[in-house]
C-alpha cells in the first residue's frame, strides 16, 4: 500500500510543471519567522525581515540527518533572498525568487568547523485554488555537498478570502543528495493559513511527522 | 448674474467626484493569498490620509477609505501598490463605506 501510494504521489507531482513551498519574502517592511519539522531528515529555523517586497535579509539555522542517522549537519547562516520576477496576472501569481548566503557548519564526519556556502533557487505559481512550486537550495562547503529539491502541488477544497481560514491539501515530494536520503521522500500535508500565521502539518510515506509553521508581521 | 451661477453649478460638478468621493477601489492583479492582502493593507494604511482599508480576493479589489478632507492621487495609489509587489489594473472612486464593500464581498462569494 505504501509502495502504491508513494509511486502516485510521485505520478502526480511528475504530471506538473512545478510545484510550493512557503515563499523567502512575504511584503515589503515585513518580517517572517519560519520554523520546519522535516521528517528526521531536515529540520529548519529561519527569521528574514524584507525592506522592500523583492529583497529579504535574514539568517537561519538547518539540521541535516541521513536516513541511517550515519550523517549529521548543523549549519548557522546569513542568508539574502532576492525576488527576481514576479508575474502579477488576473487571479493568479507566479513568482522566481533566488538566494544566497554564508554559514559556519559542523558535522559528525568531521573535526571542527568549516565555512558553509547556500544558493537557491524557488519557482511558484498560485491562484486561490491551486498552488504549485519547486525549491532546490544547496548547501555546500569543502566537507559535503547537499542539495534539497522540494516540490509541491497544493489544492485547495475552497477559495478562500482575507479575513477566512484557507485551507490546502498538499503532496510534497523532497529529494536530498550527499547521501542523506536514498530516493524520494513523499508526505501529505494539510496547509491552513488566516492572515500571518500559515501552519502546515502531514506525514510521509512511511510515517513520519512533517510539520511548518510561519508567521509573517 | 444667471452666467455666473451657471458658472460656479458647472464648477460644482465637475469638482464634486473629486471632492466628495470618500472611497478609493483599484482592481488589482496577482491578488491570491492572505499575505498579499497583508501586504497591502500594511502599506496603505500607513498613507496620512487612509481612515481605513479592505481587500477582497474574490474580487480582486483593493479599496482605500480616505479621511474627511484628504485625497490622495492615482500616482500615489499605483506606487503604493507597485511598491507592494502588485499591479493596479483600474482605479475609481466612489461614495460606497468600506462595509458596504463588504457586504457586496460576501453577496459575491
Amino acid at each position: 500500500m505504501q509502495f502504491l501510494l508513494r509511486w502516485a504521489a510521485i505520478a502526480l507531482l511528475g504530471s506538473l510543471p512545478m510545484l510550493a513551498a512557503a515563499k523567502p519574502i512575504a511584503f515589503a517592511k515585513g518580517t517572517t519567522v519560519m520554523a520546519e519539522y522535516g521528517a528526521e531528515t531536515m529540520n529548519e529555523v529561519q527569521l528574514f525581515y524584507a525592506p522592500r517586497y523583492w529583497y529579504s535579509i535574514g539568517g537561519g539555522w538547518l539540521e541535516l540527518t541521513s536516513d541511517d542517522k550515519s550523517k549529521q549537519r548543523h549549519i548557522t547562516y546569513v542568508r539574502a533572498n532576492l525576488l527576481a520576477k514576479r508575474w502579477n496576472l488576473p487571479g493568479a501569481q507566479a513568482n522566481v525568487f533566488a538566494w544566497g548566503g554564508l554559514g559556519r557548519a559542523t558535522g559528525n564526519d568531521f573535526a571542527g568547523d568549516t565555512l558553509a556556502r547556500n544558493v537557491g533557487v524557488q519557482i511558484d505559481y498560485e491562484t486561490r485554488r491551486i498552488y504549485t512550486a519547486f525549491r532546490s537550495d544547496l548547501q555546500e562547503s569543502d566537507r559535503f555537498s547537499h542539495r534539497i529539491d522540494t516540490l509541491q502541488l497544493g489544492w485547495a477544497p475552497y477559495e478562500h478570502d482575507y479575513d477566512t481560514l484557507a485551507t490546502w491539501l498538499v503532496v510534497q515530494g523532497r529529494r536530498y543528495t550527499g547521501e542523506l536520503f536514498d530516493g524520494i521522500e513523499t508526505a501529505f500535508l494539510v496547509r491552513f493559513f488566516k492572515g500571518g500565521t500559515w501552519v502546515e502539518i502531514g506525514a510521509t510515506t512511511d510515517g513520519k511527522l512533517q510539520a511548518m509553521a510561519m508567521f509573517n508581521f | 448674474m444667471n452666467r455666473y451661477k451657471l458658472f460656479t453649478a458647472i464648477l460644482l460638478l465637475i469638482a464634486s467626484p473629486f471632492a466628495s468621493a470618500k472611497t478609493v477601489e483599484m482592481e488589482v492583479n496577482g491578488l491570491v493569498c492572505g499575505f498579499c492582502a497583508q501586504g497591502i493593507e500594511k502599506t496603505l494604511k500607513a498613507l496620512p490620509a487612509t481612515e481605513g482599508v479592505f481587500v477582497s480576493l474574490e474580487n480582486r479589489l483593493v479599496a482605500v477609505q480616505l479621511k474627511d478632507g484628504t485625497e490622495i492621487d492615482d500616482a500615489a495609489l499605483r506606487k503604493a501598490l507597485k511598491d507592494s509587489g502588485y499591479t493596479v489594473v483600474a482605479i475609481r472612486r466612489t461614495e460606497r463605506s468600506l462595509d458596504e464593500l463588504r457586504q457586496q464581498a460576501k453577496r459575491d462569494d
